[in-house]
């Protein structure tokens, strides 16, 4: 194995503890259980999105839809809520809503091959736009005691919310790892065409990793709604970018095939965390879009970068390697 | 081999090749004969105007298309463009001409940024303007504080709004003074001509020139338009150059169309509505294919659609749900065409 | 009773969405017959666009037939997808590899029917499962690696143990020896019998002569779409496997009326590949041919690559007419006069979906439209005469690319390569997978060229082209050029394939 990905978990739980010890001696507060709760707890809305846009992004896709899906689910969660529905039936309306819009990019993607940032981007705007029609532009608000429960409550000290990210991100390994339609979802970001030929519905497997993807978006749309008892029409827009940082930084590589769903859960911690410091050092959220967006880049970049070297070094002249092959 | 051409008629081809003039046609023709008030000379050049500034940002964004590319900072640069240029006039007094080549350049600046990202450090491309539009968003939100500027100085006003041909008015031979189409296109701002040249120029950017045709190239084939002796490098970068500056103009016309220069003056809507024209314009999200004459009907199947949501008086928020809808019949229609249906 | 009988296949020609036209006299399969007996090595033969292919997708399931019947064991099947092949015991080796590269030998192998315990992966299982296959098959692969860390013969390997795994009694081969390096074709040929031994029947596609009489029973020659006949193994004859290949007997392929001159146009000094390899000195005078020989992989592509600018290489100096050239870029060069045809005409010779005009035009449009406006008719006059001198088959100059045969389209970009009146031209492997009519006329015209005075370097694979068209012939191994070889005495496909493997290396 190269040693840049033999070392990359290594690494990235360095820069995780770095960010910490640096956040800790600098920022004031930042090491205060209080605020360390309060992390975690706002980066659950990051990790289960990135639980599923990981997966878009193994093979070879990526979801633009994120942000209009979460707002689009808090809505509507938001508007059955009001309309006195009750909480288990509205949350599960949303979930499903958001699961069909996961579908319909994923249908695009798999059976018309549009490109999936297409794709997505336009089920995305589609989303986004519709959230407003909800209640003309106007939020939802004062939700029911138990379904604020869930985004702020907590049990033995820990946040509602953490749990549920613990198990989106358990099932999201477990999918990835243990089950056959996880080899398959990284073939697919491998080869598709071996895939076919194997007799495997490929486009199946596309709709599948879209479907999560919307599902794990409108769980953290409703999540995000319980969080803040409130859902608006806007809300779910910066956690577009957040969730594509964090598996970007959890090393899921752009080029598909590569990236585990356990990263970018310390993907989605690292952002939250260097938001947390801007914040408590009294940053502007101005300048925080502009780190981020030059995080994305960079981190790409230099991914891309290493690949290109990688794959350099690996151009090794022939007759050298015949003898390795001892029949 | 029999020859493939024959098997198409004349008509078949017309309508894979301009699919977006017949949207248009069909569009116009509904909204003729079902919504009233649009089929009147005022409402069809008020049309004509809203589609004016939107088409300078699609040619730029429609040269990135066939690169293969993309640019989802489009709506972001223009808002930081606007910004800039309410600020350079408004707050420091710049006169007009200092001004608006500066926000070109910056524009300019914009353009060289995303391509040599996307260039050069190899990141796709929505990935590189997705992260640039967030910086430049930010940036443009510091620069005008979150703040508009309003009320213009008029030097910069005249650049659009001045209208060159209402002089010719008064020389009309009588009775055709009361021609409500002679009046309204002698009254047509500046900016329609402007925005006309534009296509004009791009046009034969795009189709009769090296540089479209080494585009096309690049965006079908990288590694053979290189092995070709293409520049594709700086082919590459120049035509996000290109594109940002159109943009830029973009943002300079509809700060002094809307008389108000602000941050979010355009926005991820905004990108979205240019890059549905450029698509239902005919323009492969896969590179190599792009035409400007199409591109043209695309944006203008988008702002009749949005002329008819304001007559109809529904919802003002449906338009954009609505684009998105446009968007997907387009490429619902592109698969047909390919056949992939 | 045969295992295997495909019976009056027929395959119309289509659009290019697939849709069968019928109404025509050409078709890619015109009524073929073929037939496979148990434990044999059938070899499939024919020029380019002749229909093996096809012949071979249609039994794989990848293309559906439009008239025909396939008997296995005289039952008829008929395979809708590659898959379906498969569980009737047809598996299908393509010339491209069929892995992911980043996953495991073991999840390659048993991609799409994982063995499950409770429904997870059962790996333990698999690996177990897949050691013991690719110890029965000789090799001594640990299932864990991940593909891409392996040789292409490995690759190979893993692709065959996958179809194996299968149960198959029919394996497709096609052209399965075209990346691989001497010692790994011994260990295929040597898999070959040991399949053949267990009562496996195999299909071999092959353009490679010498191939022949060292694995198959029997030989089906397939002509334009057309079954011709079929030879037992006591009848290989060269001339008559050619005769009925192209239909008429093999004329002289190779033209040498071109003499070389004295001015070195291309100088290379001490230039490396790698940091690491030896640096490699060579020169092309005008008007002479100079090939380069060696293994698929020994560095060949990389050097006319790095000379022509397209990839990095360390150290030294290449001359152009005597003067250094102080950058190596692709733009700069062709516009100095060196051009270079790439061996993979798909992926960077051609702009598939562009016609045949602008693709002859792509190269020369900084010298017929100087002045950025590309006005008038030069393009289209340029691509007729080009379209003339190569016999470039076509329906018009607007006809795209992908459309054409795999002769024609490279034709196309030698006519594109041509069209930069060039002083220097590169070519990488010419011929590859191009009917030997085309090959012919290719060689005529790189003759002629010479002849010009154009300073020519080739790099080879096919051995008797190599010798039969080059004035001097270097060999390069593990990214060095190892020999020259100066004198056409000396030109043996023996002497240059000792130079090719290494005296060391050992012939298995």
């Amino acid at each position: 194995m190269h040693p840049a990905k033999k070392y990359r978990p290594a690494l990235t739980a360095l820069a995780v503890v770095a960010a910490f010890l640096i956040g800790g001696s600098f920022v004031p507060n930042f090491l205060n259980p209080a605020n360390f709760l309060n992390v975690i707890r706002q980066c659950s809305i990051i990790a289960i999105c990135a639980v599923g846009v990981t997966q878009v992004i193994v093979i070879k896709g990526i979801d633009l839809s994120v942000g209009g899906n979460v707002t689009f689910c808090g809505m509507l969660a938001g508007l059955l809520l009001g309309r006195g529905v009750p909480v288990p039936i509205a949350i599960l309306a949303a979930l499903a809503a958001g699961t069909a819009i996961g579908l319909v990019s994923g249908a695009l993607h798999a059976y018309l091959e549009v490109p999936a940032f297409v794709a997505t981007l336009v089920i995305g705007q589609i989303t986004q736009g519709a959230a407003y029609l909800f209640n003309n532009g106007r939020s939802f608000g004062s939700f029911p005691p138990a379904f604020v429960f869930l985004g702020n409550g907590s049990l033995l000290g820990v946040p509602v919310s953490d749990y549920i990210m613990v198990i989106f991100v358990l099932a999201g390994v477990f999918v990835t790892t243990k089950l056959p339609i996880g080899t398959r979802i990284y073939g697919l970001g491998g080869n598709e065409q071996v895939l076919k030929n194997s007799g495997i519905d490929t486009a199946k497997i596309k709709l599948f990793v879209f479907a999560v993807s919307g599902f794990c978006a409108a769980s953290a749309g409703v999540l995000l709604a319980a969080q803040l008892d409130t859902a608006h029409p806007t809300q779910g827009e910066p956690y577009q970018l957040d969730a594509i940082a964090a598996c970007i930084i959890g090393g899921v590589s752009m080029a598909g095939g590569e990236g585990k769903v356990i990263m970018s859960m310390v993907g989605a911690l690292i952002i939250q965390s260097i938001r947390n410091i801007l914040n408590l050092l009294a940053v502007h959220s101005f300048y925080q879009n502009i780190l981020v967006g030059v995080i994305i880049i960079g981190v790409v970049a230099i991914s891309m970068m290493t690949r290109a070297r990688r794959a350099n070094k690996t151009a090794q002249f022939a007759a050298a390697d015949a003898g390795a092959l001892k029949p | 081999m029999q020859k493939k051409d024959t098997l198409e008629t004349g008509w078949t081809r017309f309508l894979k090749e301009h699919g977006s003039i017949i949207f248009f046609a069909v569009l116009f023709l509904a909204a003729s004969l079902f919504v009233n008030n649009f089929f009147t000379v005022r409402n069809v050049f008020t049309v004509i105007k809203q589609a004016a500034v939107p088409l300078v940002a699609c040619m730029g964004l429609m040269l990135i298309l066939t690169t293969g590319g993309i640019d989802l900072s489009l709506g972001y640069t223009l808002g930081l463009c606007s910004v800039l240029l309410g600020m350079m006039t408004k707050r420091y007094g710049f006169p007009a001409w200092t001004a608006i080549p500066l926000t070109l350049c910056v524009g300019a600046a914009v353009g060289l940024l995303n391509g040599s990202i996307v260039q050069f450090l190899k990141v796709p491309a929505f990935i590189a303007t997705l992260g640039s539009g967030y910086v430049l968003f930010g940036i443009a939100q510091i620069f005008g504080k979150g703040d508009a500027f309003y009320q213009l100085p008029g030097d910069l006003l005249a650049f659009g709004t001045a209208r060159p041909l209402s002089g010719l008015m008064d020389k009309l031979p009588e009775g055709a003074g009361g021609n409500l189409f002679l009046d309204q296109f002698f009254k047509l701002p500046a900016y329609v001509y402007i925005a006309a040249l534009v296509a004009v120029i791009i046009f034969f950017l795009r189709h009769k020139t090296t540089y479209g045709r080494s585009l096309s190239a690049f965006g079908f084939n990288a590694a053979t338009a290189r092995l070709s002796g293409i520049r594709t490098a700086r082919l590459h970068v120049l035509t996000y150059v290109i594109s940002s500056t159109l943009v830029a103009l973009a943002a300079v016309l509809l700060t002094i169309r809307v008389d108000c220069a602000q941050s979010n003056l355009g926005g991820s809507n905004y990108t979205f509505e240019i890059v549905t024209a450029a698509v239902v314009g005919g323009t492969s999200l896969f590179g190599g294919v792009s035409s400007v004459v199409n591109c043209i009907f695309g944006v203008l199947v988008t702002k009749t659609l949005e002329n008819v949501v304001n007559l109809l008086a529904i919802n003002i928020y449906l338009f954009q749900p609505l684009m998105g809808l446009v968007i997907l019949l387009a490429i619902v229609l592109e698969a047909f065409k390919n056949r992939k249906l | 009773m045969a295992l295997l009988e495909m019976k009056g296949i027929t395959k119309y020609i289509f659009d290019s969405y697939g849709v069968a036209i019928r109404n025509t006299t050409v078709k890619i399969l015109d009524k073929v017959d073929f037939s496979l007996e148990k434990g044999e090595v059938h070899i499939l033969v024919g020029e380019n666009g002749a229909g093996k292919s096809t012949l071979m997708k249609v039994l794989g399931g990848l293309i559906p037939p439009d008239e025909g019947e396939i008997l296995l064991d005289g039952k008829p099947v008929r395979p809708r997808s590659a898959r379906d092949a498969l569980d009737l015991g047809i598996g299908f080796i393509h010339q491209e590899l069929n892995l992911c590269g980043n996953l495991s030998v073991r999840d390659n192998i048993f991609m799409g029917r994982e063995l499950t315990h409770k429904g997870m992966k059962d790996g333990k299982e698999m690996r177990r499962r897949s050691e013991e296959l690719l110890k029965e098959m000789g090799v001594n692969i640990d299932p864990d690696t991940l593909v891409k860390n392996l040789s292409t013969a490995q690759q190979q390997i893993i692709e065959i143990a996958k179809v194996f795994s299968y149960d198959c009694r029919i394996i497709i081969m096609d052209e399965p020896t075209s990346s691989l390096t001497k010692t790994e074709i011994d260990i295929l040929f040597r898999l070959i019998h040991r399949l053949k031994a267990q009562g496996v029947s195999i299909i071999y596609i092959s353009h490679r002569l010498e191939e022949f009489e060292r694995v198959g029973d029997r030989l089906s020659v397939l002509r334009d779409g057309q079954y011709i006949g079929t030879l037992e193994k006591e009848a290989f004859h060269v001339d008559r496997i050619v005769s009925m290949m192209v239909g008429r007997a093999l004329g002289a392929m190779y033209e040498n009326t071109h003499v070389p001159g004295g001015e070195r146009v291309l100088e290379v000094r001490a230039l490396r590949l790698e940091p690491h390899t030896a640096p490699i000195s060579l020169h092309v005078n005008r008007g002479e041919i100079v090939g380069i020989g060696g293994l698929v992989g020994a560095g060949r592509t990389e050097l006319a690559k790095s000379i022509f600018g397209y990839r990095k290489s360390f150290g030294g100096q290449v001359l152009y007419n005597g003067n250094p050239l102080k950058k190596l870029d692709p733009a700069l060069l062709i516009r100095a006069g060196i051009i270079y045809l790439t061996e993979d005409r798909k992926t960077e010779g051609l702009i598939l979906d562009m016609g045949i005009r602008q693709n002859i035009s792509l190269a020369s449009l900084f010298r017929l439209f100087p002045r950025l406006f590309m006005f008038g008719h030069k393009e289209e006059e340029l691509a007729r005469d080009m379209v003339g001198r190569l016999n470039v088959v076509c329906n018009a100059l607007e006809q795209t690319a992908r459309t054409l045969s795999g002769g024609n389209q490279q034709k196309v970009v030698l006519g594109k390569c041509l069209a930069t009146q060039p002083k220097l031209l590169i070519l990488d492997e010419p011929t590859r997978g191009i009917d030997v009519g085309a090959k012919a006329e290719i060689y005529h015209m790189i003759d002629t060229i010479a002849r010009s005075g154009v300073a020519v370097l080739m790099i080879s694979s096919d051995m008797p082209e190599l010798i039969g068209m080059s004035d001097r012939i270097y060999v390069m191994r593990e990214g060095a050029i190892v020999v020259e070889i100066t004198e056409k005495a000396e030109m043996q496909q023996e002497t240059i394939l000792e130079h090719t493997i290494g005296r060391t290396g050992g012939v298995a």
